[in-house]
């Protein structure tokens, strides 16, 4: 059932979506999607190049806000583009947080333009991981 | 280490076309993998029964062609990526239609841009993912951005 364009107005976000990254599921994403940089999988490494211990994918945080969009869309093809730049790390432990709010509504197409983004609070800070992104979806 | 800027004239190259037979095993572990559990991602007939051919792949799914079409890009020695030094920065998807299982994909990457802002360098790679009767499927387009490698 996809959400209709009646329905929806500029300004409204859509449910957020949030997960405690982990190792395990960090380790599966290397295998499945065959990404294997060490950085997603050896701490040593990423401890060598700067960091405190291995990171997520960029493409790990961007499923899960594709996630977010499709459990509100109710079917995948409704999203027809996504475009994010990716500006932070997420590390693993943390509470990964995919929103997204509606910022153009076009009556002609029913078609929604969105903003995207992903939040993670580290040390009593708001990080976006991802940010200043859009997503393209029809709705019903 | 000497600091080489990329080769700004293979923009344009293309590369090894990548083929991806969409397995329902496959499918199942990259669903397990980003914590998908909507039935239309991991049931066939759930999947039928909501329209669809066959088991949906996530959107994302098509990242898989993209990390064999990056692993070409950056092997090539012509280019000068020095790996180590390279952070993914932008993805940009057009999808046509969703991908399901039994589908087989095949794409062939290309260079699509490479600029420098800044300190660093931004290397675009497009893949136009096909299905097996041609159709376009998703355009990929990724953002590598090469760390402090600019010539400044």
């Amino acid at each position: 059932m996809t959400v209709r364009f009646q329905d929806v107005s500029v300004g409204e976000e859509i449910p957020s979506l949030s997960k405690v990254v982990q190792r395990e599921e960090v380790k599966a994403y290397a295998d499945a999607s065959g990404d294997q940089n060490p950085l997603h999988q050896d701490d040593a490494f990423a401890r060598s190049v700067g960091f405190p211990g291995i990171i997520a994918h960029g493409m790990f945080t961007l499923a899960h806000l594709t996630k977010a969009l499709t459990d509100w869309l109710g079917d995948p093809s409704a999203l027809l583009q996504l475009k994010v730049q990716f500006r932070a790390v997420v590390f693993m432990d943390e509470t990964l947080v995919a929103k997204g709010r509606i910022d153009e509504l076009d009556p002609a197409t029913r078609q929604a333009r969105l903003s995207v983004w992903a939040e993670v609070e580290r040390a009593g800070e708001r990080v976006l991981p991802i940010k200043n992104s859009t997503a393209l979806v029809r709705l019903g | 280490m000497q600091v080489v800027p990329l080769n700004p004239s293979l923009v344009g190259r293309r590369y090894q076309e990548v083929s991806c037979p969409v397995t329902r095993e496959h499918v199942e572990r990259f669903a397990e993998a980003i914590g998908e559990r909507s039935p239309i991602f991991r049931d066939a007939d759930a999947a039928r029964a909501a329209g669809y051919a066959d088991q949906v792949a996530p959107p994302t799914f098509v990242t898989v062609m993209q990390i064999m079409a990056s692993a070409q890009v950056v092997l090539d020695q012509e280019l000068g990526l020095d790996y180590s030094r390279v952070v993914h920065g932008e993805q940009e998807y057009e999808w046509r239609r969703p991908v399901v299982v039994g589908d087989v994909l095949t794409a062939t990457p290309q260079i699509a841009g490479i600029s420098a802002r800044g300190p660093n360098e931004f290397l675009v790679i497009e893949s136009q993912v096909h299905d097996a009767s041609g159709e376009t499927v998703v355009v990929a387009r990724s953002t590598l951005l090469s760390r402090g490698t600019a010539r400044t």
